[in-house]
């Protein structure tokens, strides 16, 4: 096992809202190690953005981290002053966003982008700065790199601007770089292209990744760890293969059963019934227990994570170790 | 599988659709002066036919700019096409004249986002009786008591009727639109990707209210959709849509089995598959390159700057639509050398 590059432990971020306090990240624990790849699964409102916003100091008032901290090699992020943070992001932890004519700036060129986020961090002379920028551009697969740096985003499709925001988190050789849902808004075809070019560079560069997504066949393909949330919370984790083929919380397997392509075509798929929660407004105990099968008056109370070798789950009756989804 | 053609509900002949925006005022008065304009057309369908049979569910694949949404609209009688003609039973859904058929009931549509497609200060219960007392499907009395059927019908219970969207959550918007379409007890339900927008345990919801709505009113569908699990899942023939036309259409388990344009191996082995096996290699097939832009399509075989078995009368020569051995189940083809249908 690769040392230990991240330890997030207790992170609990909570938005103050007119209606109440809000707990999108509710006692989050996990490590990543140095070159892993780490998926972070759950749907709209589960805390997996918000997870990866605390991890780089992204959240703004009225959110705020009240409890837990995050290490980066040892060194505690939480808490950090502006400019400290300022000088780990990108250098040291990079993040790509789900749209990227949102983030990239469109009245930039993207050699001006890419040079601010290295002058960021490092002087490096024009002819330096252009030839790293026209390298990596190159390796995340826009043909052509040298002239199309001149280019803006605009001139670009959505997998192209991809790849760019991609080539900028890469510029700096960050340890760990964090993806929320950087395929999602793309189309199939580009988003496989998209998926085996980060994978096939996280491998040669060592670089670890936290890729959040709520699309477990694409979590499946490119992780080698998975987290799942709900309501806030870690429910499940563990080596992903195992937590596909066996998963062991309720909610798991019932994300698992809402897929089409695993049941017969034309069968009702095995579905959740109700919705998630209100996180102003959660329920005792168990968030999930609302909607479980398997609920009874023990899950008015919060299960502990139990952990059984490389897993963990948050249940008071999880699903048989042998029991197939 | 019948050799006989079963007369179609559906009948969508030769439609092609264009877009040209409307040149501006200073390129207005340039054309005037003789000075060249550039027209910007845009080919979102082009010459596409495929015929729907009462009770079928036919989904319709395609990347994002293939004119998927656009052909699904020129059904639905939203745009009118720029040549060729859609009929449902017989009738043309938006003739020469440009009447939409839209006015009668005949075809009604479900979009993908339900925050978007319901009106935010109409009741649930206006927003679903608006159409049919308007055609006089029912009448004022029994209003409430048809919305309550219907709100049953899409799993709602009967006092959504009083509440506002805002007070529903997304999956339940998706089954109060649904209840909409329903409600003018249409022959034909265009839905376009009605379920893109929803999370994964919502999306599951919604699937099986779908197939429990055609198994109970024998629904005729056409699925708009560019996830390929959903269509598979819920659809009896799929078309697959490239550029504005079809390449592939046949039924949706031989179209999945054994693809047979090149163009639908390649976005079949781009879907990420649940990988449960710890020694299971993940490795991609990806499509080289892009989506040619639909404003200037390449010629001949728009697929063929990225097709691996391109030749050169793929340049040139556009292929038609046809049967090759498996003509028996409608399932036909648009290339120069299709692949032998192998699994």
């Amino acid at each position: 096992m690769s040392p230990v590059l991240l330890d997030v432990n207790g992170l609990t971020t909570r938005f103050a809202t007119r209606a109440g306090s809000l707990n999108a990240v509710e006692d989050v624990s996990f490590t990543v190690a140095e070159g892993e790849i780490v998926g972070l699964v759950g749907e709209s409102g589960s805390g997996k953005s918000v997870t990866g916003f605390s991890i780089l100091g992204l959240i703004d008032p009225p959110g705020r981290i009240v409890a837990g901290s995050v290490k980066l090699n040892g060194r505690e992020l939480v808490g950090l002053s502006h400019a400290a943070l300022r000088s780990m992001r990108g250098r040291e932890i990079a993040m790509v966003f789900q749209d990227p004519s949102a983030t990239l700036n469109p009245v930039l060129t993207i050699e001006t982008q890419m040079r601010l986020a290295i002058a960021a961090h490092e002087s490096l002379g024009d002819a330096a700065a252009r030839a790293r920028c026209i390298e990596v551009l190159g390796a995340v697969g826009i043909p052509d790199a040298a002239r199309r740096i001149e280019a803006y985003p605009h001139q670009f499709s959505g997998g192209m601007r991809q790849r760019v925001a991609i080539a900028i988190a890469l510029l700096n050789r960050p340890k760990l770089i964090i993806c929320d849902e950087p395929t999602t808004a793309l189309d199939v075809s580009i988003q496989a292209q998209i998926l085996t070019e980060m994978k096939s560079l996280a491998a040669r560069l060592g670089t670890a990744m936290i890729w959040i997504s709520h699309d477990l066949a694409t979590v499946s393909s490119v992780a080698s760890r998975i987290l799942v949330m709900y309501a806030g919370r870690l429910i499940e984790a563990g080596p992903i293969a195992e937590v596909l083929r066996q998963p062991r919380h309720p909610y798991t397997r019932g994300l698992l059963g809402s897929l089409p392509g695993i049941a017969r075509p034309g069968q009702d798929l095995v579905q959740i019934p109700g919705a998630m929660p209100s996180l102003i407004d959660l329920p005792q105990g168990c968030a999930f227990q609302p909607r479980c099968g398997f609920a009874d008056a023990q899950c008015a109370t919060m299960p502990a994570l139990s952990a059984e070798g490389a897993r963990s789950f948050r249940c008071h009756h999880p699903l048989a170790a042998e029991t197939a989804p | 599988m019948t050799t006989a053609q079963p007369a179609m509900l559906v009948e969508v002949e030769a439609v092609s659709k264009r877009f040209t925006p409307q040149l501006s005022l200073g390129d207005r008065l340039a054309a005037l002066l003789g000075s060249p304009v550039e027209t910007r057309t845009v080919h979102a369908v082009d010459r596409v036919s495929f015929g729907l049979e009462q009770g079928e569910v036919l989904g319709l694949v395609g990347e994002s700019g293939c004119g998927k949404s656009t052909l699904g609209r020129v059904i639905a009688g939203i745009h009118p096409p720029s040549e060729g003609r859609a009929s449902i039973a017989g009738e043309t859904v938006m003739g020469d004249g440009r009447t939409p058929l839209k006015r009668t009931t005949r075809i009604q549509m479900v979009f993908q986002d339900p925050f978007a497609s319901l009106d935010p200060r109409v009741r649930i219960g206006e927003t679903i009786s608006e159409g049919p007392l308007a055609h006089g499907l029912v009448s004022r009395t029994d209003a409430p008591a048809y919305v309550a059927r219907w709100l049953t019908a899409v799993g709602l219970p009967v006092e959504a009727a009083e509440r506002f969207p805002h007070q529903f959550s997304g999956g339940q918007r998706q089954r109060v639109a649904i209840a909409r379409a329903l409600a003018m007890q249409p022959d034909v339900l265009v839905c376009d990707e009605p379920v893109a927008s929803l999370d994964v345990s919502i999306q599951a919801q919604i699937i099986n209210l779908f197939l429990k709505l055609r198994r109970e009113l024998g629904l005729t569908m056409l699925f708009i959709s560019h996830d390929l699990g959903v269509v598979r899942h819920l659809c009896d023939r799929v078309a697959i849509m490239y550029l504005g036309r079809i390449v592939e259409i046949g039924p949706a388990a031989e179209i999945f089995a054994a693809p047979r344009h090149p163009y639908t191996r390649a976005l079949l082995d781009s879907v990420p598959k649940l990988v449960t096996g710890s020694d299971e290699l993940v490795t991609f097939k990806p499509i080289q390159g892009e989506l040619p832009s639909p404003l200037s399509p390449p010629p001949g075989c728009h697929f063929h700057q990225r097709c691996p078995r391109a030749e050169a009368r793929c340049r040139s020569d556009a292929p038609q639509l046809a049967g090759g051995t498996d003509e028996g189940t409608g399932h036909r083809v648009s290339c120069h050398f299709p692949l032998a249908g192998e699994a």
